[in-house]
């Protein structure tokens, strides 16, 4: 179910703080934000600035000092850690920094391993499309140990993708590959929303990155500073810039 | 450097603690059994001691063979007036002491099976040791009395009848003082006293006596005494002063509960071995998970040498925990053997408890040694790490030519145990040198299965995963990943497990190969008969009972046999067993004649023999060739052989004579065995209540058994046995169980970032504990399997030689897939904590650790 405005993730006014006394650190202050459908978001800032915080907190990783998360129509906030998981497993992909594929699992078993967590048959039909996308088709039954940064991280791209989720948040996707492998993980991501009409919501510090997504969401001592479109690399070079 | 060592230890204290756990198990064992035998010993001496309170000179026989049964050679009674014309003796008195049945007015033994229960004279006062806490001495027939602590476990009173039976009949007494001896504890033992005439007529011993005791007048030593004495009395005749006779009987049971302390010794050292293994383990993924810490200190300009010695370091105060804990706990593992073993019967007395130098020594060495040889090899590992380590992840993988170099070493030490338990079985040497070949090989092919291990555990951890991915697809596929992911860290968990339950399985193989050759022989030779013997199994039964089966109705006729230790003079030396059966015997019993024959047999004339086959061999022996053999009196016998037999398990003995040379030579007059043969339409069950009704009346000590409860009886026996095998063998996989929770913990620990990922994309708390058990129970499994296979193997290598003497092994297949079975669920319970612990670890804080 969708929110009416077709809103996917929805937070609210929302505060985290860390410590307590002279040791106390706000990571977010007061933020409220909406994520459309069918869009790619790119959060930038500064370090400290609250943006991994944020993701967290939207993805249920992590919970909120104060305000809300509905996230495909469930207020998340609240939530116990079974239902998390199961949220987690059924409504949302993620990619990390660190590819962070079981070592011991081929890219296939890989790709597919949110559906086993959940006991589901996979769509072998959607699956191959899947690898068909990410370009792996004589890759399935390699080990990630025989695999480069840039295609382990496509795999995870793509199991990110494979249970079909409400919202793909990505970690620093790019913040271990070089240029090249990249472009490929970033072109992945646009794909999923062009073609597959995914949602993804990415954090990063890269602006050849955030110049990929439709929408960038800026971040500074917990407060959204900046909200709008990206426009090209040197743009967001420039908006960074000024923030600083 | 040292501070740093010291820090990192105090650091991971939970870890440094479950390893040392593992030496201080085996420790505590070990620093135990020495408590516990040098307790028994203790509390020997102070009975010895005590039981010759006034006395100076003892005189007794010489004993030159000694007996299973207990039994000792007496002196004759005119040996007392030639002792008491010494001048300087200031009294002496004759004195019976001998093992017998005690039993209350319902026929209810006194003591539990297992214990020797002695018929006992009274002495004069001035030599008595007994002291009376109530009631009074016996004074004349019908009155005896009885020790404080067997007539209270019995609920005995001044005044309750107690039943005595030594070589005749049972016979009432009445209960008129209970005893004390100092303040030692007899531990399970039970002492009666009667006046010395009853005690002789009890004891069949009329003009004998067990020991004279004298007390010396003043002024006299007791060296002189004894040389005044030894003057006048035969070369037979042992006169030994009241201290040579506590050191000699004290040393006596050294000897003769020496087994016991070398079996807890080596059960001691089996966990001491398998808590190695576990160190090693622990000492080697540390230094894998350490690598950068090492790398830094490298930067930081630490030389090797440094490195090695704060890792050894480690291992030293792991060690010295182990040493100090370990000896601590040997105390409660005394306390806790003595309790285990009067649960089983073997009540053993006590003192306080004694901690020998020696025991610090020896387990303070032990836990240093092994703690330190097992650290050794990842101790130099951590040397290798080069400083770069510090800025990239470094493993250091084992080489193709060390990997060569591996295979060749557990090849060479796999063929050299098995060498040496091949020669250890063929033979040569004493039991003792074979011994040690055996249990030397044994640990050789042990150790090169454990070397050659990580090659197993792909395919072993396919095959024990298999069942598991069927039921859980995701969570046991993972498992079964997890466990080959290293799997020379698998191998050695699964190793430690494997030693344990390798001698668990040998155990249970060979006990059930002796227990269904048992059941051949009996239900081959003994068909269709009634056995009457005593119900502990091997204690004489009064020559009575036999007469008075002979004439219950229904009873054809009754054969006996008669049994004694000889030694054999010459030939291969070493001591045997001689049985004097009744010509008749062959109407109970199936004997496998090689030569010579039933006839033979029945006309055995009192110089003559039949021997067993191994004898014969074993002696260079054939019909016609002549033996000498040594008895306990001393009389050395002269036998020509005039048959042989086949030996089956050894039933009867070595050597077969007549009744009459028993008597005459070896002063065996009771019975080990009656065969009770029947008439042929004669009611079998009818003939057993009525045996049963007269023969245990009479002689409440023998039990009737048929050809069924005989079996049963027999397995009963080695069933006890291997239970407290397993009691023992317990301590060894509680170890190597640790080590599974250990290993487990350790590769959690390397894996916090890939659960943090499992559990961010959905995995639940309940899938992450199912993941962790079963690659435990892989693990378990891997270990099992290896055991069972290597358990079986030694078993069947070991019955091989024994087959000959109608030793045939059996598989218990039913229990060796319990013991799978077994395996594995301790595999899920040794993870309970690791799979907690893993289920429970935070997400965001797993993604972000590196």
């Amino acid at each position: 179910m969708t929110t009416e405005d077709g809103k996917v993730v929805v937070a609210e006014d929302l505060t985290k703080v860390y410590g307590s006394g002279d040791t106390e650190v706000v990571a977010l202050a007061g933020v409220t934000t909406a994520f459309d459908r069918d869009r790619f978001t790119a959060i930038m800032g500064p370090s400290g600035s609250g943006k991994s915080t944020l993701m967290h907190i939207l993805a249920g990783l992590d919970t909120p000092t104060a305000g809300t998360v509905i996230l495909d129509g469930i207020e998340i906030t609240g939530l116990d850690d079974g239902a998390l998981t199961r949220l987690r497993r059924d409504k949302l992909g993620f990619v990390f920094q660190f590819f962070n594929l079981l070592p011991v699992l081929t890219a296939e078993e890989n790709l597919v391993l949110p559906l086993s967590i959940a006991g589901r048959r996979p769509d072998q039909e959607w699956v191959d499309q899947l690898i068909l996308t990410v370009g792996l088709e004589d890759r399935r039954t390699h080990r990630p140990s025989e695999l480069s940064g840039g295609q382990q991280q496509r795999v995870a791209v793509a199991r990110a993708l494979v249970s079909k989720p409400a919202v793909v948040f990505a970690d620093e996707p790019t913040g271990n590959l070089d240029s090249k492998a990249s472009a490929d993980v970033l072109d992945l991501l646009r794909r999923a929303v062009d073609e597959f009409d995914q949602t993804v919501v990415m954090v990063t510090h890269d602006p050849v990155a955030a110049a990929h997504a439709d929408r960038l969401i800026t971040l500074r001592d917990g407060r959204i500073v900046h909200d709008g479109a990206p426009g090209g690399a040197d743009d967001v070079i420039e908006l960074m810039k000024q923030l600083d | 450097m040292t501070k740093l060592a010291l820090k990192s230890i105090w650091a991971r204290k939970v870890r440094a603690f479950a390893t040392s756990l593992a030496v201080i198990l085996g420790v505590a064992f070990i620093a135990g059994s020495y408590v516990l035998t040098d307790t028994i010993f203790a509390a020997f001496d102070e009975i010895f001691s005590e039981s010759l309170h006034g006395t100076a000179v003892v005189i007794t026989a010489q004993n030159p063979v000694k007996q299973e049964t207990r039994e000792v050679p007496t002196v004759p009674a005119s040996y007392l007036a030639k002792v008491q014309g010494v001048p300087g003796v200031k009294e002496a008195a004759g004195a019976i002491f001998t093992p017998g049945g005690l039993f209350d007015a319902e026929d209810k033994a006194i003591g539990t099976k297992f214990a020797p229960k002695f018929i006992s004279s009274t002495l004069p006062k001035g030599l008595e040791s007994l002291t009376y806490v109530d009631g009074h001495r016996p004074r004349g027939p019908g009155e005896a009395s009885l020790d404080k602590a067997a007539a209270e476990s019995a609920g005995l009173g001044i005044g309750d009848t107690l039943k005595i039976i030594g070589a005749g009949r049972v016979e009432p007494f009445k209960l008129v003082g209970l005893t004390q001896l100092g303040q030692a504890s007899f531990g399970g033992a039970s002492i009666a006293q009667v006046t010395l005439p009853i005690a002789q007529q009890l004891t069949h011993k009329r003009g004998r006596f067990d020991q004279i005791s004298v007390a010396s007048a003043p002024g006299v030593s007791a060296v002189a005494l004894k040389r005044r004495i030894e003057k006048v009395l035969p070369l037979s005749a042992r006169v030994e002063t009241a201290k040579e006779k506590a050191a000699r009987s004290t040393e006596e049971i050294r000897e003769g509960l020496g087994f016991l302390q070398t079996i807890l010794l080596v059960f001691g050292y089996v966990a001491v071995l398998v808590g190695a293994f576990i160190i090693f383990n622990t000492f080697s993924i540390t230094v894998a998970q350490r690598v950068s810490e090492f790398g830094v200190l490298r930067t930081l300009g630490a030389s090797r040498r440094q490195i090695l010695g704060s890792v050894l370091l480690e291992a030293a105060a792991i060690g010295l925990v182990g040493a100090v804990v370990g000896l601590a706990g040997g105390y409660a593992v005394a306390a806790g053997l003595r309790a285990l073993f009067t649960a089983i019967g073997f009540g053993l007395p006590t003192t306080g408890l004694v901690m020998e130098a020696r025991t610090v020594i020896v387990s303070v060495l032990v836990a240093f040694l092994v703690t330190f040889v097992s650290a050794l090899v990842p101790a130099f590992r951590s040397t290798r790490v080069p400083p770069i380590a510090a800025l990239h992840a470094f493993t250091p993988s084992p080489s193709r030519r060390r990997r060569v170099a591996r295979f060749a070493i557990a090849a060479i030490l796999g063929a050299v145990g098995i060498a040496l338990v091949v020669a250890g079985l063929a033979g040569g040497g004493g039991v003792g040198a074979r011994a040690a070949r055996i249990g030397g090989g044994g640990l050789a092919v042990v150790v090169a299965v454990s070397l050659f291990s990580p090659t197993l555990v792909r395919p072993l951890a396919d095959v024990a995963g298999w069942p598991l991915e069927r039921v859980r697809h995701l969570t046991g596929r993972l498992a079964r990943e997890n466990a080959k992911r290293s799997p020379g860290r698998t191998a050695i968990t699964a190793a430690a497990l494997m030693i344990a339950l390798a001698l668990v399985t040998f155990i249970t193989v060979f006990a059930s190969g002796l227990k269904s050759s048992v059941a051949t022989v009996i239900d081959e030779n003994f068909a269709g008969g009634l056995v009457i013997e005593n119900s502990d199994g091997f204690s004489p039964i009064p020559a009575g009972a036999a007469f008075a089966a002979a004439k219950v109705p229904g009873v054809k006729s009754v054969a006996t046999i008669r049994t004694a230790e000889a030694d054999v003079l010459g030939g291969s030396g070493g001591t045997v067993k001689v049985n004097g059966p009744t010509p008749n015997i062959e109407e109970g019993v199936d004997i496998e004649w090689l030569a010579g024959g039933p006839a033979r047999l029945r006309h055995l004339a009192d110089d003559e023999a039949i021997v067993s086959d191994s004898f014969a061999r074993e002696n260079g022996l054939e019909v016609g060739s002549k033996f000498t053999l040594l008895s306990q009196t001393g009389a050395r016998p002269r036998l020509t052989v005039a048959g042989e037999f086949e030996s089956k398990l050894g039933v009867f003995g070595s050597v077969l004579v007549t009744q009459k040379l028993m008597a005459d030579a070896f002063r065996q007059t009771k019975d080990t065995t009656d065969f009770v043969i029947l008439e042929p339409h004669a009611d079998a069950a009818k003939v057993q209540t009525l045996l049963t009704l007269g023969a245990e009346r009479a002689f409440p000590t023998a039990e009737v058994l048929n050809q069924g409860e005989l079996r049963e009886e027999r397995e009963k026996q080695i069933d006890s046995i291997v239970q407290l095998f397993y009691l023992l063998l317990g301590l060894a996989v509680v170890i190597s169980l640790i080590g599974v929770a250990n290993t487990l913990g350790l590769s959690i620990y390397e894996r916090t970032r890939e659960l943090g990922m499992l559990r961010a994309i959905g995995m639940s708390r309940r899938q992450v504990r199912t993941m962790i058990r079963y690659e435990a129970v892989i693990t378990a499994l891997i270990g099992a399997m290896l055991g069972l296979v290597l358990g079986v193997v030694f078993a069947a290598l070991i019955a091989q030689p024994l087959k000959q003497e109608g030793f045939t092994l059996s598989y218990p297949v039913g229990t060796l897939v319990g013991i799978l079975v077994l395996a594995g669920l301790a595999g899920v319970v040794v993870a309970i904590v690791p799979a907690r612990r893993a289920s429970r670890l935070d997400v965001l804080e797993s993604l972000q650790y590196e």
